[in-house]
């Protein structure tokens, strides 16, 4: 198994590092007990989840099986945990309650979605990754970063971002969500297992900016302190 | 294959796109929060500033109005007095070679009380204006405060310095030091109910430190500063010290009592001396 595992991770370092990057973040957040913030504790609950998920596609994908199923299945998800940890950031009650809305409303797009894209949804030979709703993702992303960031320079909370964790954490899904927003569409064409799109470089792009964003995730989880953050 | 190529530029051109406006956000939220906060300081030091400069006008408008007052009481009250006590010579003299005992004795109580009131009058003169402070500077200013206060009270007032002669610092400063060291002491005999009070006064090459310490209730500062009346002779010092520079940190010592420590950074007296209240001159004093 251990030999599969390293065939796979040599023939996609790209595809692999991601994974093993989640790591990371979650020994930080547990170093650090950055777990005590309530933000933090959405993070680490996200990060573990994505990495049993992100491993057991590893698995897969190491024994050559189609891991777009599990794929799928993990937009809405990680949609409703990393939106979540806005929640607790956005200032004003109506951004909250838009927030809020989206999570049951994204859910059933996302699996309306899938359904749609996959009509014999058992068939995971040739399982196909959804068209809108990881667009449709990013862009909700994008919006409630970008409301971040424009209620941190309006209100002056924060003396200096770059020792404020959760600004790390906002750009790390800022980069991963942009690099995401063009590609995204693109690979319900590009990851099939039969007759599917060559997009050559592209299709690494999401894997690297994800590693990129979690590198982002472990600076600003290495800045956490109780003192200074959780106010 | 060409749709396919042409697709995958199309790709590459709106991701690198899309991650440079990420990258321009990231950057401008940095940028312009420390823009923002570098105003807000801005704002704050010219608020700072502005107070300061409206509270040394304060502080001057009340150093001159004490002038101006004092002078009034001396060139008008105290010359009429002294011509009052001279006539009253003059009258004394035809009564007593009357031989009207009554008489007399009027005379001599009006002439007393008359006396009594010159005496009055150079003291609240005093009071007024620390002349002493002006021509003999901090040292003799303090002892002369300390002596005639334990003329007045049943106190034992303690005052030591580091230096034998007490260098001549700028006029603002040394009256800083003066009002505070008043402050203080009248603030020990009035709420503290002390027997005792010792005042230290030292300097060394950037500082001075003035202490004043007595041995009585003792209080707490941040307590009285959150009362409105009673905090404000502690910010009456404050005010004072930021005008200066300077800074007051308040200690309650073990064996009881309380401690106030005020330092200000030594600026020696410049060349310009202002004139000593006697003789008077109306004119408007630079503080």
């Amino acid at each position: 198994m251990v030999e599969i595992y390293i065939s796979y991770i040599l023939r996609q370092p790209v595809v692999s590092a991601p994974v093993f990057l989640t790591l990371l973040p979650i020994f930080l957040i547990w170093r650090r007990k950055a777990y005590h913030d309530q933000v933090f504790l959405v993070l680490f609950g996200y990060l573990i989840l994505k990495f049993g998920i992100d491993f057991i596609m590893f698995d897969w994908a190491s024994q050559k099986k189609n891991t777009v199923l599990l794929y799928n299945l993990n937009s809405p998800l990680r949609y409703v945990l990393t939106s979540w940890m806005f929640y607790y950031k956005l200032d004003f009650k109506i951004q909250r309650v838009w927030l809020v809305i989206s999570w049951p409303a994204f859910v059933i797009f996302a699996l309306w979605d899938i359904i749609r894209t996959n009509p014999s949804i058992w068939d995971l030979h040739n399982h196909s990754m959804v068209l809108y709703s990881t667009t449709v993702e990013s862009l909700l992303m994008l919006l409630w970063i970008l409301l971040y960031f424009y209620n941190t320079i309006r209100t002056l909370k924060i003396p200096n971002l770059l020792t404020y964790p959760f600004f790390w954490i906002c750009s790390g899904l800022l980069i991963y969500y942009s690099s995401f927003l063009f590609i995204a569409p693109v690979l319900h064409y590009a990851s099939k297992w039969e007759q599917y799109m060559d997009i050559g470089f592209l299709y690494y792009v999401p894997y690297i900016f994800e590693s990129v964003s979690l590198i982002l995730f472990a600076i600003g989880i290495s800045q956490f302190s109780d003192r200074s953050y959780a106010k | 294959m060409q749709n396919n190529d042409e697709l995958k530029l199309v790709l590459l051109i709106a991701s690198i796109a899309m991650l440079m406006m990420a990258f321009f956000v990231i950057m401008f939220v940095m940028y312009y929060q420390k823009k923002r906060f570098e105003e807000e300081k801005r704002i704050s030091d010219i608020e700072k500033n502005y107070n300061r400069l409206l509270l040394d006008t304060a502080l001057n408008s009340e150093e001159t109005e004490r002038r101006r007052i004092a002078q009034d009481l001396h060139d008008d009250i105290g010359t009429m007095l002294s011509l009052t006590k001279l006539s009253l010579n003059q009258l004394s003299k035809l009564v007593g070679s009357s031989g009207d005992e009554k008489e007399e004795s009027i005379m001599k109580k009006s002439q007393s009380l008359v006396e009594e009131t010159i005496l009055h009058v150079r003291r609240i003169t005093r009071d007024l204006v620390p002349t002493t402070l002006e021509r003999f500077g901090l040292m003799e200013a303090i002892e002369e405060f300390i002596h005639k206060l334990e003329e007045d009270n049943n106190l034992v007032i303690a005052f030591q310095s580091n230096t034998e002669e007490f260098p001549r610092q700028g006029q603002k400063l040394e009256l800083t030091l003066y009002r505070i060291m008043q402050e203080l002491v009248n603030n020990a005999i009035k709420h503290a109910s002390c027997t005792k009070i010792d005042i230290v006064l030292e300097i060394d090459e950037e500082m001075i430190g003035l202490r004043v310490t007595d041995n009585g209730v003792g209080f707490d500062p941040e307590k009285i500063k959150e009362s409105n009346l009673a905090g404000l002779g502690l910010l009456g010092i404050e005010s004072r010290l930021a005008i200066v520079n300077g800074t007051v940190q308040y200690e309650q010592p073990a064996k009881g009592g309380s401690s106030a420590i005020a330092r200000i950074p030594v600026n020696p007296a410049s060349g310009n001396k202002p004139e000593p209240l006697h003789p008077f001159r109306r004119e408007r004093v630079n503080i």
